[in-house]
């Protein structure tokens, strides 16, 4: 389904991702896992279209989308949520995944305008669309909250909402229980689990070791923009070079 | 049911009973002064709601001042050299506005927050240069003087403006506010709107969930100018002189002030600040000389005590009142 051939991203002097390899097949749930300045929210952002790569490829799907701006991207069916909880703070939870839900139904601006009854029906189908969605994420009981007063585990829920208020094929989750209390994950990760389940492929970025490996098929290690390894949780625990990134190489006195 | 179906006939009876007591207004208000000062309201409540459409999208636009010249040039022009009709001019003086809206916007969107507004403020004063150095054209710094009237709307036996007398002009104008408002309105309850709040608010994840920001942006700027446009053709119109000098920096620094002080999160703001606006410095000889201070002193107040604007003056006391009386 998506495909990272050769990816290379320079800051300058600093190379973030030094020629990565990467497949997601239709329907995984994957982990992309390394530590801090790995290179791995870079890759994210390569991917989406919020940063162009200095070179390799993007292909999702069997075309060639590198470079692309993220919103032809996101057209395309790749869908993210950013690291930092990034919302619209000024609009209730249902206002925002009906602003989400911007490709389907499209509505044009003179429709819009107009209020003729093509839109209205638009507006009742993205409406419903939004209800559901909220009641899929467990929202549905802060549904006309403004998103900058909810607690933290409902703003990453939220973002995660939006992102799939665009429904994606294949979305990409920046740390998605970062900062959450032990109920709050437990929720979240069941919300992850019930989009993976309804036929979304996700790749996630997840820094907590323990979550990522309950959670994930395969997990991808990163570090210092190279994969270092890939396999079941199961391989990536016991391998060497993981240890070492996590952990620093053990120096043994002599 | 019995309540909601009362509440549903006593919005439309205040607004037709507004709607009518506008209309009446120079049966009661016959003072050219006092009409002319109404006329200025209406242009400026034309500016101010059409430059918090652009702000809505998370641009702030200081060339609005710009584009009414734009506007009032284009018209002027068409009417005095190509003999078009002035209601034709009134349209084109918008698409003018609007075409040079589209023409810069791609590249300036792509400039992000405040460094956006300064770039307007440069455009205007392109727009100012421009007219002023073009002197075959445009008159240079001496502008254009009599401009004709707008052309004579007759229906035999029921109408007939020629535009001579402050009242036709005062109905032209609240023609033009109510039709510009309506349409201004339908456009803020449309879907187009929430796109353009979600811009503003954060356009990374806007564009994330497949918003193309940067035509919502120029759609918003092309239309905001339009508007602006068009207040300029009446403008030139109505006063029948115009000057680059007349529309310079400070038009569009008011512009944005009046939306301020009425408040910007609501539709009514803009309209509320441009008329305390316009009236505040004409109900004194002092305060209209020292306007640019009244109008400073204004922007201060609001931004200190009142941060969403007059209009959300009756909601603040009766929050206020409301503490009061629990504590007691």
């Amino acid at each position: 389904m998506l495909e990272i051939r050769g990816l290379i991203k320079r800051f300058g002097g600093l190379i973030a991702v030094a020629g990565l390899d990467l497949t997601i097949n239709q329907g995984e749930l994957v982990g992309l896992i390394g530590p801090n300045g790995a290179g791995k929210t870079t890759v994210f952002n390569l991917i989406t279209g919020f940063l162009r790569p200095t070179s390799g490829k993007v292909i999702f799907e069997g075309k060639n989308v590198t470079g692309q701006k993220p919103h032809s991207i996101a057209e395309k069916g790749i869908g993210r949520t950013f690291q930092a909880t990034s919302l619209f703070p000024y609009l209730t939870v249902l206002q925002s995944i009906i602003a989400a839900c911007y490709l389907r139904p499209k509505i044009g601006f003179w429709e819009a305008t107009l209020h003729t009854s093509s839109s209205h029906r638009k507006e009742e189908l993205s409406l419903g669309r939004a209800l559901e969605i909220t009641k899929f994420v467990g929202l549905d009981s802060v549904k006309d909250i403004p998103a900058h007063s909810l607690p933290h585990g409902h703003k990453r829920i939220l973002g995660i909402a939006i992102a799939l208020a665009a429904e994606p094929k294949l979305l990409l989750l920046d740390e998605p229980i970062t900062g959450m209390n032990a109920e709050e994950v437990s929720e979240a990760i069941a919300v992850i689990r019930r989009i993976w389940q309804r036929g979304t492929t996700i790749l996630v970025i997840e820094h907590n070791m323990r979550a990522a490996m309950s959670l994930c098929q395969r997990l991808v290690v990163l570090n210092f923009g190279k994969k270092i390894t890939e396999g079941s949780p199961e391989d990536v625990r016991k391998n060497k070079d993981v240890i070492q990134a996590y952990l620093g190489v053990e120096k043994h006195a002599a | 049911m019995k309540v909601r179906s009362r509440r549903k006939l006593v919005k439309p009876i205040s607004w037709s009973a507004l709607i009518v007591f506008l209309f009446l207004i120079p049966l009661f208000i016959t003072s050219p002064y006092q009409l002319h000062i109404l006329i200025m309201a209406g242009i400026a409540i034309i500016l101010a709601s059409s430059v918090r459409l652009v702000v809505t999208s998370g641009l702030l636009s200081l060339a609005h001042g710009g584009m009414m010249a734009v506007g009032a040039y284009t018209s002027a022009l068409l009417v005095m050299k190509l003999g078009l009709s002035s209601w034709a001019a009134l349209v084109l003086a918008g698409v003018a506005a609007g075409v040079i809206a589209l023409l810069v916007g791609y590249p300036f969107v792509r400039i992000k927050g405040v460094y956006f507004a300064l770039v307007t403020v440069f455009l205007a004063e392109v727009i100012r240069l421009i007219i002023e150095q073009w002197r075959s054209l445009t008159g240079g710094s001496m502008g254009i003087i009599n401009i004709p009237r707008p052309d004579p709307i007759v229906i035999p036996g029921l109408l007939n403006m020629d535009f001579a007398s402050k009242v036709d002009f005062y109905y032209f104008m609240l023609v033009l506010v109510l039709l510009i408002l309506s349409i201004l309105y339908a456009i803020e309850r449309s879907r187009t709107s929430l796109t353009w709040f979600s811009i503003a608010q954060a356009d990374f994840l806007a564009e994330s969930v497949g918003v193309n920001t940067a035509r919502f942006q120029v759609l918003a700027f092309t239309i905001g100018c339009f508007f602006a446009g068009m207040a300029g053709a009446f403008y030139s119109q109505y006063i029948a002189a115009i000057t680059p000098g007349a529309f310079g920096f400070f038009w569009s620094v008011y512009i944005v002030i009046y939306m301020i002080v009425g408040g910007m999160k609501s539709f009514a703001g803009p309209i509320i600040g441009a008329l305390i606006l316009t009236f505040i410095p004409e109900s004194a000889r002092v305060l209209k000389e020292f306007q640019p201070y009244v109008f400073a002193g204004a922007l201060m107040l609001i931004i200190f005590f009142l941060p969403e604007g007059v209009v959300s003056l009756p909601q603040r006391l009766k929050k206020l009142v409301r503490e009061r009386f629990s504590h007691a």
